[in-house]
């Protein structure tokens, strides 16, 4: 299980003070369970999801993990660009504990970046980075698995694989998924919540989170 | 996961960190990774021959040589700590996509690379200055190596706190520079407390850098110099420097933005 507990996050903005991003904010995600968070842009979805993920802290409140979760898969982050895809993939290797072949098989199979792996993740289109960004996390099985928005940049062929290997093979998982793209929202999530004026409310069912999203 | 278990994590990711260091900022040209030493190492043989070449061979009756190397080559894994501290998180802030790596760790692994990077320069230095001649071997290792220990336990605790002031704003970033150039004097690697002004030597042994050297050239120079140092004083201004850097990087984690 994860459990956000009244999370509150607060930035400080030059002159205006403090902006409050997130207020209050309670979700729990069940194992297997696929929630999708819903909101316009700027609501706090990226924010709430590095939270869950323990990329940033909440200002007060607190987040539970029972289950193991993985890093938020965005268009930035986790990668250093100046080094290679091999050397990023070393990196992971080396923290999370994984064998570098068996690791590396994989992400060579799933990515399919093929030689472009030995260049530096900054000559990276945005595709092959988040082709990269997937294949790694994938790599490491993780129980709850964070995505922010990064399927939707992937060709069709990368999307197949993506539906393949994350929500045929690892069906079991659980996700928390920002996107914008609603027919993808209903086909893959189970339950759904929508963030508005930094609250969060969580909906019975994904279409009718759907329509409070169109609402706003 | 136990105690044990946690530790060995901690020490994998500071590991790969270090790796990550390497590869970043050396790559694989030339001579790639060697760089960790060649760089501290080009500084200190620069020095060390230059002093040579326009000193006289002697000063206060120590060989010029010896001393430049045993000042310079603890004074650089001082700049090069506090340099790498400088907005440390800010650069790495990537890595903290990760859990397991913590603020700590890329202070740690900064560190390490740095002083590691120092010292093996030091031993390539000082190894090269005895086998042509213009130095003589230590008179106590075990001194030197007291004294380099000290020293590299100061360099961590100023990066420890260096790193998260530095990301509380930009205006300590602008003074760095000039402050670390002021403080040369206080670093200890210029010139032995013994031989400035008697009134001066209790402001030069406010700094734990200067009892460090003082311990080093003891070590060096045996009874040819008169060293002053307080192993009390410099083992108890470290601890506290560290406590303090420890609090500032634990509280500093909710304020670093990650992109």
């Amino acid at each position: 299980m994860i459990h956000c507990i009244d999370v509150v996050e607060e930035y400080h903005v030059a002159q205006r003070g403090v902006r409050r991003v997130l207020d209050g904010v309670c979700l729990d995600v069940a194992p297997g369970q696929k929630m999708a968070v819903l909101g316009r842009n700027g609501a706090g979805k990226s924010t709430l999801i590095k939270i869950i993920g323990g990329v940033e802290l909440a200002t007060s409140g607190r987040v539970e993990r029972t289950m193991s979760v993985s890093w938020p898969l965005a268009f930035s982050g986790a990668f250093q660009g100046s080094l290679t895809g091999l050397d990023n993939l070393k990196f992971i290797t080396r923290i999370y504990g994984l064998d570098y072949q068996h690791t590396r098989d994989f992400v060579d199979d799933f990515a399919e970046l093929g030689r472009q792996l030995a260049e530096p993740v900054k000559t990276y289109s945005s595709g092959m980075r988040a082709r990269l960004a997937f294949a790694l996390t994938i790599a490491i099985e993780f129980d709850c698995y964070l995505i922010d928005e990064v399927i939707m940049v992937g060709d069709q062929r990368f999307f197949r694989r993506c539906q393949e290997e994350l929500f045929e093979k690892r069906s079991d998982r659980a996700l928390v998924v920002v996107s914008h793209d609603m027919s993808f929202i209903r086909d893959v999530c189970d339950s759904a919540a929508v963030i508005h004026n930094s609250q969060l409310e969580v909906c019975g069912s994904v279409d009718e989170a759907v329509g409070v999203y169109n609402s706003l | 996961m136990g105690l044990l278990g946690l530790f060995g994590l901690q020490w994998r990711v500071i590991g790969a960190l270090i790796m990550r260091e390497i590869h970043t900022r050396y790559g694989r040209e030339n001579i790639g990774h060697l760089w960790v030493v060649g760089e501290p190492l080009l500084f200190c043989v620069g020095v060390a021959v230059m002093w040579t070449a326009i000193r006289p061979a002697h000063e206060h009756g120590v060989p010029v040589t010896a001393f430049v190397i045993t000042g310079y080559v603890p004074l650089t894994m001082w700049r090069h700590c506090i340099s790498r501290s400088i907005k440390a998180f800010e650069s790495n802030g990537a890595l903290l996509f990760h859990r397991q790596v913590t603020p700590m760790d890329i202070i740690v692994s900064r560190c390490i690379l740095e002083i590691v990077g120092a010292l093996v320069a030091g031993i390539v230095v000082s190894t090269g200055a005895m086998l042509a001649g213009f130095m003589d071997p230590p008179d106590s290792l075990g001194l030197i190596y007291l004294g380099i220990a000290y020293q590299a336990v100061f360099c961590f605790a100023c990066a420890l706190i260096m790193a998260p002031l530095s990301e509380m704003g930009d205006v300590l970033d602008k003074f760095v520079n000039a402050v670390m150039y002021l403080s040369l004097p206080f670093s200890g690697a210029f010139t032995m407390v013994e031989w400035v002004p008697t009134a001066l030597q209790p402001i030069l042994l406010w700094s734990p850098s200067v009892h460090s050297l003082e311990i080093i050239r003891q070590g060096q120079f045996g009874s040819a110099v008169h060293a002053h140092y307080d192993l009390v004083y410099l083992t108890w201004s470290c601890a506290v420097m560290i406590l303090i850097g420890l609090s500032l990087v634990l509280r500093s984690r909710k304020h670093i933005l990650v992109q």
